[in-house]
């Protein structure tokens, strides 16, 4: 077996690892338990960032705007010291360094691996303050603790949690006929109903029809956060039995009787056991892992899997990570920035994230440019994983990661930037070779390439070198 | 507006049976055309961009989205306060708008419409390239498309060597190119290679860094290229941000801001395009409108139909072109979103005849499969 399935199915071998002798169970070993989070700097839980979220909004919208409604200046000055204050500048960059710690040390990375596909799959795109307060520990609270469970769980979770709801405009969804609808005139927010059909389970492979989307969104009235006039939107999920939609309700033929909050549960249960739902999903995860379009032939242990287990995440990622193992060798997968970015840090073990301490956050001042700098990277390398531009995610397909400008940014990376982050004890000629042998089989040739700077240990050879390394075909790709 | 369907198709097309048609190769056509696309995804408002005057039945359905302020094109339209340029063009004949219009899609989903606004066909995800990179292969005119983006977007892929102007923060050594192009062997390593290819052919003027979140400097760098007589002829801008469910707003909501973006773009381009402007069209793209009713957000929903924003020095003259459908209930498709009546590929095909000097037929069969699309040139642009 060629050493780049530790590639394909995680982020490669550190310095101080060796590859197994048997990558198949090494790989598969790592699905069973949800690895601790390594991070030894502060992990804030989802309801202190919300609270952190509705100080912020709270503060400039009904304070700040309102004291200094005719003085601009003072109001941005302000506004400034409340970022500060509430850490609304920070908290992302906090974010970022726990999941690339957990990518570079975590001993399960292979679980890291689905970790990343889950979180892009129920993507939270970039709207209001999302990124800065929400998208992490979603994350971690929703995404991480569902992936040793079932698939339908796991949709059920995202479904009524604050983020996603927040996301996809869910509290601003009244039935027509419920009684706050009535009083006020309101009616449905489509958006989070057609998002959870289209994106999350069945696709519109489905077929499903607009009075489909219609219906799943009454069911799904009610779903919304508890508005308060301190919180504002901050509020915790509930269900108002004064939002939701009376009766009985028809979606993709099925009918689910008038049942208030219990119909969602319904639903969800008939969504993600559907096949095209099961099909749908399996063939994103051998996009992922396997190669861009992934024949029948490699999707249909998956949806076997999936079938026989119930859709239990554990079995159905076992059969992934097996097709993945049995197809290494003849198919190519080219990585997205950020995943590539994870394997140099791994492979060579660079020096992101900052350490712990120094990204300790004292809401004095704002964050410094240290502390900024792998949240700038991942966007300058146009992958900020928790500002997709759409609620579709990232996209896992080469055709659209590949363009002039992207490449460049990736030649800048490993030759501008990359240099910087070599751990001084790591700056000889030879750290680099052991590096290539621990990971790529044509190691000898990819020395080759740069063996005209092997006396070199200055940023600019180190430039030359890792620029010439890190854009080989064999790095970019599997 | 008190006008119903077809009892007025705005536009000169009653003089053009005065005037004649007679297609001829003018000095103006050895000039180099520009054609630029900006494409605003989420799905762009043509209601809120281009709004009917006195509609009392939107009023009504909008009564948390009234626009104030806006600037009167005609007795029947007018265009959102944020886009000053467009409404500054309008009086030299160099903005128009059509309106009603959409990409033959009904179906509401984002991912699905845009896929169909760049690929030009009828069913999702099923082409892998875009009407505009066709149209370029077809007219053999390659490695002259420029995207102001950072991916390569859809519509624009089909012919080879098109760049993209996105910069990265420090100048980048292109010659460690060079070092590793000959790894890239076999036909899976084919797209990059090709991308390297086209790095290494880049103008030096391309190959400075500059700030990328800078749309103003991003557009500025585009009219440069675009005025140079061997530059690109075809820029392609990508906008997102059009899907207000929540707080779209009137004149200063979450849709005016972005539209506030379109009219810095537009107003940058034509000022640095000089001379040049003469010879470009602007063209706007999006997925889908929006319902004509607002929703329990103060936003709206997915709708159909929309407007396709237009200026430049090719334009015929300004005017709303349009095959007015109606804002009543049953004038409405499936009872909720402002109809479409003209395919917008039928102006985007028009549009690429006109710049890049092809007869619209041909284009028509080998862009978009020979689909039912009406020449347009001769209302729309000056040929």
């Amino acid at each position: 077996m060629s050493l780049n399935f530790y590639r394909r199915v995680a982020f490669g071998l550190s310095p101080n690892e060796n590859p197994d002798k048997d990558p198949l169970n090494w790989a598969i070993n790592q699905l069973d338990t949800i690895p601790d989070l390594l991070w030894p700097g502060t992990i804030p839980t989802e309801k202190d960032l919300r609270k952190k979220y509705g100080e912020w909004v709270y503060g400039d919208r009904e304070v700040l705007r309102k004291k200094f409604k005719n003085d601009k200046h003072a109001y941005r000055k302000a506004k400034d010291e409340l970022r500060i204050k509430t850490g609304e500048r920070y908290f992302e960059l906090n974010e970022h360094a726990i999941r690339h710690f957990q990518t570079k040390y975590s001993q399960q990375p292979v679980f890291e691996r689905f970790w990343l596909f889950w979180g892009n799959h129920f993507a939270i795109s970039e709207k209001d303050f999302l990124a800065e307060f929400s998208t992490g520990p979603y994350q971690r609270e929703i995404i991480r603790p569902n992936m040793v469970k079932t698939f339908e769980e796991m949709v059920q979770s995202v479904t009524t949690s604050w983020c996603m709801i927040h996301h996809l405009d869910n509290s601003e969804s009244f039935g027509p006929n419920s009684k706050k609808g009535m009083e006020w005139g309101e009616t449905i927010n489509e958006n989070h109903a057609r998002e959870l059909l289209e994106l999350h389970t069945v696709s519109p492979n489905a077929g499903y029809t607009q009075e489909d989307v219609i219906q799943l969104a009454y069911i799904m009235t009610g779903w919304a956060h508890k508005w308060d006039r301190k919180n504002l939107e901050t509020g915790d999920i509930w269900f108002d039995q004064e939002m939701h939609q009376k009766g009985d309700k028809i979606v993709l033929g099925v009918k689910y009787k008038n049942d208030a909050k219990r119909e969602l549960a319904k639903v969800i249960h008939d969504l993600a056991t559907h096949p095209i739902c099961i099909k749908f999903v399996s063939t994103k995860l051998c996009r992922h892992f396997i190669t861009d379009e992934p024949t029948e032939e490699m999707i249909d242990p998956v949806i076997e899997a999936w079938n026989k287990s119930n859709g239990s995440l554990i079995e159905i990622h076992k059969a992934v990570i097996t097709q993945a193992y049995k197809y290494n060798e003849n198919t190519h997968k080219f990585h997205p920035p950020e995943i590539w970015l994870m394997q140099l840090s791994r492979m060579f073990d660079l020096n992101i994230p900052l350490s712990f301490e120094k990204m300790n956050y004292t809401f004095k001042s704002k964050p410094n440019n240290r502390q900024r700098q792998l949240s700038w990277i991942l966007r300058e390398i146009g992958h900020s994983p928790y500002r997709a531009k759409q609620p579709n995610g990232w996209s896992d397909l080469e055709v659209d990661w590949v363009s002039p400008e992207l490449l460049l940014r990736r030649f800048w990376f490993a030759s501008v930037e990359l240099p910087m982050l070599i751990k001084s004890g790591n700056r000889s000629h030879d750290f680099i070779l052991g590096c290539l042998k621990n990971n790529f089989e044509d190691h000898e040739n990819m020395a080759s390439l740069i063996d005209n700077f092997r006396f070199g240990t200055s940023d600019y050879d180190l430039g030359q070198k890792y620029g010439v390394i890190c854009n080989l075909p064999g790095v970019l790709k599997i | 507006m008190n006008c119903t369907r077809r009892n007025f198709l705005i536009g000169g097309s009653t003089t053009l049976f005065l005037s004649g048609y007679f297609p001829k190769i003018s000095f103006a056509s050895m000039q180099k055309k520009n054609l630029i696309i900006i494409s605003l995804r989420g799905g762009m408002d043509g209601l809120t961009a281009v709004p009917v005057i006195g509609d009392k039945r939107l009023k009504k359905l909008r009564k948390k989205l009234i626009l104030e302020n806006v600037l009167n094109l005609n007795s029947d339209f007018g265009i959102h306060p944020k886009l000053e340029i467009f409404h500054k063009l309008w009086q030299k004949n160099q903005a128009a708008f059509v309106h009603a219009t959409n990409i033959p899609y009904t179906g509401r989903s984002h991912f699905d419409g845009q896929n169909l606004m760049e690929t030009g066909a009828h069913i999702p995800y099923k082409e892998k390239t875009g009407w505009l990179g066709r149209g370029l292969l077809a007219s053999n005119i390659i490695g002259k498309g420029l995207a102001i983006s950072l991916p390569m977007p859809l519509l624009l892929r089909g012919v080879p060597q098109n760049n993209n102007f996105f910069p990265s923060p420090d100048f980048v050594e292109t010659k460690l190119i060079d070092q590793i192009y000959n790894e890239f062997k076999g036909e899976h390593n084919e797209l990059i290679k090709s991308t390297l290819d086209t790095i290494r052919q880049r103008p030096l003027s391309m190959q400075i860094a500059t700030d990328s979140d800078d749309r103003k400097k991003l557009a500025l760098e585009a009219a440069k290229q675009l005025k140079d007589q061997s530059g690109p002829r075809v820029a392609v801008f990508d906008l997102d941000g059009f899907d207000t469910h929540a707080a779209q707003g009137g004149v200063d909501g979450a849709h005016a801001d972005e539209l506030e973006e379109v009219n810095k773009i537009v107003t940058i381009l034509h000022k640095n395009l000089g001379q040049a402007f003469d010879n470009t069209l602007i063209l706007t793209l999006t997925e889908f409108g929006r319902t004509i009713k607002q929703n329990g957000g103060y936003g709206t929903e997915h709708g159909y139909g929309s407007a396709i924003l237009m200026a430049g020095g090719l334009l015929k003259k300004s005017q709303v072109y349009t095959d007015w459908p109606g804002l009543k209930k049953k004038e409405l498709f499936e009872g909720r979103d402002l109809n479409s009546t003209i395919d917008s590929r039928a102006v985007y095909n028009s549009a690429m005849s006109v710049c890049f000097n092809q007869d619209p037929e041909f284009l028509r069969k080998e862009v978009f499969w020979g689909d039912e699309l009406p020449d347009l040139s001769q209302e729309l642009f000056k040929i």
